[in-house]
């Protein structure tokens, strides 16, 4: 089976989920591989520029908002 | 702020709308920083959307999603849909609307999932957009106020 585009990024985000989610629940991060670029961000867009100045657009980066649980969203 | 106008028969079952033309691309920090590197990026392309009020995010077919070579940055989402569970890719993308005076959203999430039976739309338009459309109708009541 071919391995996720980022399971190296959501192994990091799960490491380190408990930490952030105590001291930044609900804002995003962006991680790739096992770099996370600096900061906490309050929204996707703030949080995809963050990610374009650390890591360019030659890859993909994760980005990922902080919570317990991951939500399941509705579609009618 | 922007106006669209969308007609449609609630009487008629076959009628598929309310739907709605949009342009889907890459977001404009994206395009830059590829055009900078000389990689080639693909021409906005007009899908009709399905305005969904009981989406809470954006959805595109993840076939548009790979013709528009939208940057992923993220997969794995779940949402529940009346056929059961579906799983996602996250993309940053940008949406516009040709031919009305909505303004264009440069950044948000959409996810790309299969749409398997659907003729008529390639996108549902959700509740996220319709909340960044709505900061501008905040902002023009203020400024009213003002």
């Amino acid at each position: 089976m071919a391995a996720s585009l980022f399971s190296d990024e959501l192994k990091v985000f799960q490491e380190n989920r408990d930490k952030w989610l105590r001291v930044n629940p609900g804002k995003f991060v962006v991680i790739q591989d096992s770099v996370v670029a600096e900061g906490f961000f309050d929204t996707y867009s703030e949080a995809l520029k963050a990610g374009l100045q650390a890591f360019g657009v030659q890859r993909n980066f994760l980005v990922k908002q902080v919570w317990t649980t991951e939500p399941v969203y509705y579609l009618s | 702020m922007g106006c669209a106008e969308l007609n449609w028969n609630t009487l008629d079952q076959k009628d598929p709308f309310p739907c709605i033309s949009v342009e889907v691309m890459n977001s404009s920090d994206v395009i830059e920083r590829w055009r900078a590197l000389g990689l080639h990026c693909p021409e906005p392309c007009a899908v009709m959307a399905l305005i969904d009020t009981g989406a809470s995010t954006t959805v595109i077919s993840k076939t548009f999603a790979n013709y528009c070579k939208l940057f992923q940055t993220g997969e794995g989402s779940v949402f529940t849909t009346l056929a059961g569970l579906a799983v996602c890719g996250e993309h940053a993308g940008a949406i516009s609307f040709p031919g009305t005076s909505l303004r264009p959203i440069n950044s948000l999430r959409i996810v790309s999932a299969d749409f398997k039976w659907e003729r008529y739309y390639s996108c549902l338009i959700g509740r996220d957009v319709f909340t960044e459309l709505a900061h501008d109708l905040r902002r023009a009541a203020k400024a009213d106020i003002n």
